[in-house]
């Protein structure tokens, strides 16, 4: 194996890009997951927190009262771009150069495992044990990869069903009257385009109908069942029958939360952030949100999102880190977090406050969203796994391939992807 | 005379040539020689640091992975439906799109060659949207074609074109929005190109052409076109390489989605998104491949031509 060229990977990786419109290059870290551990919290030395783009000011405002509370200690804000792939990407070129430039990473929750399974992150099981009964439980279990703690709770998310109160009385109380309500009035809107957001809510679905696509102990494939099928018939013929509008395979969470405000639906599928804008438009009054239906005779279930901070393997700061970590994922940060960024607090006491009742008046359906809302599948290939679902059901959603093929096709890619490891 | 005296001289001469030739040779490759380790480092180095990789499986999936493949990834991309649907849209995009920039841009061209008041500000109002990067013309394209408000399926609607259809959302209609904002953005370019060769055309050719009665259509179909093949030649390879390495406008607009996935797509986000160093490798060396191929072909077909049309002429 070469060893030589690893230091100008860098350099190669963007001449590659301009010679045949790629990037590539890169080192490998090796090994199985370093089980180093973060204890110990210490507030001084000098941490870099790494997370998407600071679009509300909250994770500055949050930084500037760690420096005030901790003069030892200088936490630095490095902003990654808005978009989640983007993120990602920067973060593990860094990682894979080992580059210590980012003590703390904010990674969304479907990440985690994967860096815990390169080696990428340090162990904060100790801090977990300790502290995990101020965060909401379903939040904790998205830190765990192999019986260990990667990292803290951030911040969380729960999709929710927006619904125009002039066009239907109530919220739909199972999936297949709202999609029977939806074809008799405007529709509905999701996240049907090819990409993550297809894939939360195809999940959505399916686990409303207690379906899954990997099995518990993360080995085996299990998309191709009656389950998987049904979901997957039940969404084609919804753009079939008129229930959506064929434009939802164009659509992420933006595109979606347009259509609503234009007022040419009458339900839509989106994350909690749509609420405050939402009434601002000229559809303000006459919405109201729901925690999703299940399937006739099944409960409802929703996915979770969000983000975790975890400490890097290559920080030179580890305990500074830590207790930035700490200091951010207190209830009083959390409230700055919901009430400036309207980002959903991981504290289940926060959701109890005044303040961030007032922010989000939606804020104990929020929680008991959040808290019933399962996690995607725990696995170092989530990725892998995620595009096997996105790919097959966008297929199915066009015409392009029946239910039945592509679930069975879903299930392959997903075995595959987890033999891969 | 002169051909008289040079031939005479011949035989001396070159003996004389040689030796100092070597020496000028010498110095010329000395003076050469820093540009050639820059380029050798930063060209050469890459691509065949790409074609090794492309021989391995390196996946960043799996930690410490790694072994050489040989020619298992090319065998893989083969037999993989992803990658011969990219070829085919690459192909369809390039050769739809490389078209109507030439027609168009020609147009263009010989409208701005005329003479009439304003034309360097047409001049350089028409450059304005080769100007704009291509992710914001992308990104404008797309909010013009998104359905319900954008402008394009709103207008179309009402005038009962293309109702109901989910521009890029459906197959075809995508590629049709995307070869649009390709000429919308590249078409002034070619007209660019093309203006500069028109202007070397010396005018006392047409002057003569139109003392010989010859009509309009006559002198461009004599004089302009042979005359401007060479210009013509040299803007169709590069837009054709371009169009071939077509990564931004499928990314933004369609995430390569509907049949709009082309082989620069294909490869990054086998590399980017899904961490397959060899694989991705193999389909970026790939495209390399077909790049240098098409342009090894121009050169060879459309080249032949100049010169026989030159000869002609």
């Amino acid at each position: 194996m070469m060893k030589t060229p690893r230091m100008l990977a860098a350099l190669v990786a963007t001449a590659l890009f301009a010679i045949a419109g790629c990037g590539g290059g890169g080192d490998d870290s090796g090994g199985t997951p370093k089980a180093e551990k973060a204890t110990q919290a210490k507030a001084s030395g000098n941490v870099t927190w790494c997370i998407g783009k600071d679009t509300t000011g909250a994770f500055g405002t949050v930084v500037d009262n760690f420096n005030k509370a901790n003069p030892k200690a200088k936490v630095k804000l490095l902003e990654l771009p808005e978009s989640a792939d983007d993120q990602r990407r920067l973060e593990i070129q860094r990682l894979r150069a080992k580059s210590s430039e980012c003590d703390v990473l904010g990674m969304d929750v479907i990440w985690t495992a994967e860096y815990a399974a390169q080696g990428w992150l340090k162990d904060v099981s100790d801090y977990i044990s300790q502290n995990g009964d101020k965060f909401i439980k379903s939040t904790v279990d998205t830190t765990n990869y192999q019986g260990k703690n990667w990292a803290v709770p951030f911040n969380s998310n729960a999709g929710f069903i927006f619904y125009r109160t002039d066009q239907v009385q109530s919220a739909p109380k199972d999936w297949e009257s709202l999609y029977k309500d939806a074809a008799d009035n405007n529709g509905i809107v999701y996240q049907g385009f090819r990409y993550e957001g297809l894939t939360v809510d195809f999940l959505e679905l399916l686990y409303s109908k207690g379906g899954s696509i990997v099995s518990d102990d993360g080995k085996k494939a299990t998309a191709n069942s009656q389950e998987v099928k049904d979901v997957l018939k039940f969404m084609a013929d919804g753009i079939k029958d008129g229930a959506a509008p064929k434009a939802v395979t164009t659509y992420k969470e933006e595109e979606a939360r347009r259509a609503f405000e234009s007022g040419n639906a009458t339900f839509m599928r989106n994350w909690p952030y749509a609420y405050a804008l939402d009434k601002k438009s000229k559809i303000g009054s006459k919405f109201d949100i729901a925690t999703f239906p299940g399937f006739s005779g099944q409960s409802g279930a929703g996915v979770l999102g969000g983000y975790n901070l975890g400490i890097s393997a290559f920080s030179k700061n580890p305990s500074g880190s830590l207790a930035f970590i700490e200091f951010a994922t207190k209830p009083d940060q959390q409230q700055i977090m919901a009430t400036e960024a309207s980002l959903p607090p991981v504290t289940s006491a926060t959701y109890d406050s005044a303040a961030v009742k007032k922010a989000m008046p939606f804020a104990a359906e929020l929680k008991t969203a959040i808290e019933q809302a399962k996690p995607r599948p725990v696995s170092p290939v989530y990725p892998q796994i995620s595009e096997a679902v996105y790919n097959n059901v966008y297929d199915a959603l066009q015409g392009k391939a029946s239910p039945d093929e592509a679930a069975s096709k879903m299930n392959d890619e997903i075995q595959k992807a987890l033999e891969t490891f | 005379m002169e051909a008289a005296t040079a031939r005479l001289g011949r035989g001396k001469r070159r003996k004389k040539d040689k030796s100092y030739g070597s020496e000028e040779r010498r110095l010329a490759a000395l003076l050469l020689s820093p540009a050639m380790v820059v380029i050798a480092l930063v060209a050469a180095y890459p691509i065949g640091y790409a074609v090794w990789l492309s021989l391995t499986e390196y996946s960043l999936r799996v930690p410490g992975k790694w072994r050489f493949a040989g020619f298992d990834n090319y065998t893989q991309a083969f037999g993989d439906s992803d990658f011969w649907a990219a070829v085919k849209n690459t192909f369809i995009f390039t050769g739809i799109s490389v078209t109507l920039e030439l027609a168009i841009g020609l147009g263009m061209a010989l409208a701005m060659h005329a003479a009439f008041k304003g034309r360097g500000l047409l001049r350089t109002v028409v450059l304005v949207p080769w100007a704009v990067l291509t992710v914001v013309s992308a990104i404008t394209w797309r909010t013009l074609f998104e359905p319900n408000l954008g402008l394009a399926p709103t207008v179309l609607g009402k005038l009962g074109i293309a109702e109901n259809v989910v521009w890029l959302g459906q197959s075809g209609y995508a590629m049709a929005v995307m070869v649009l904002a390709d000429v919308w953005k590249t078409a002034p370019f070619m007209a660019l190109l093309l203006l500069a060769g028109l202007q070397v055309i010396p005018d006392d050719v047409y002057d003569a052409a139109k003392v010989d009665g010859a009509t309009a259509w006559q002198r461009f179909r004599r004089i302009t076109l042979p005359l401007l093949m060479p210009a013509i030649l040299v803007a169709l390879i590069f837009r054709t390489l371009d169009a071939l390495r077509i990564f931004d406008l499928p990314f933004v607009l369609t995430g390569g989605t509907n049949g709009t996935s082309t082989l620069s797509l294909i490869a990054q986000q086998q590399l980017t998104t899904n961490n397959l160093i060899g694989y991705g490798s193999a389909l970026a060396v790939l495209t390399f491949v077909i790049v240098m191929a098409v342009s090894f072909i121009y050169i060879r077909t459309v080249g032949g031509n100049i010169k026989s049309l030159a000869e002609d002429t």
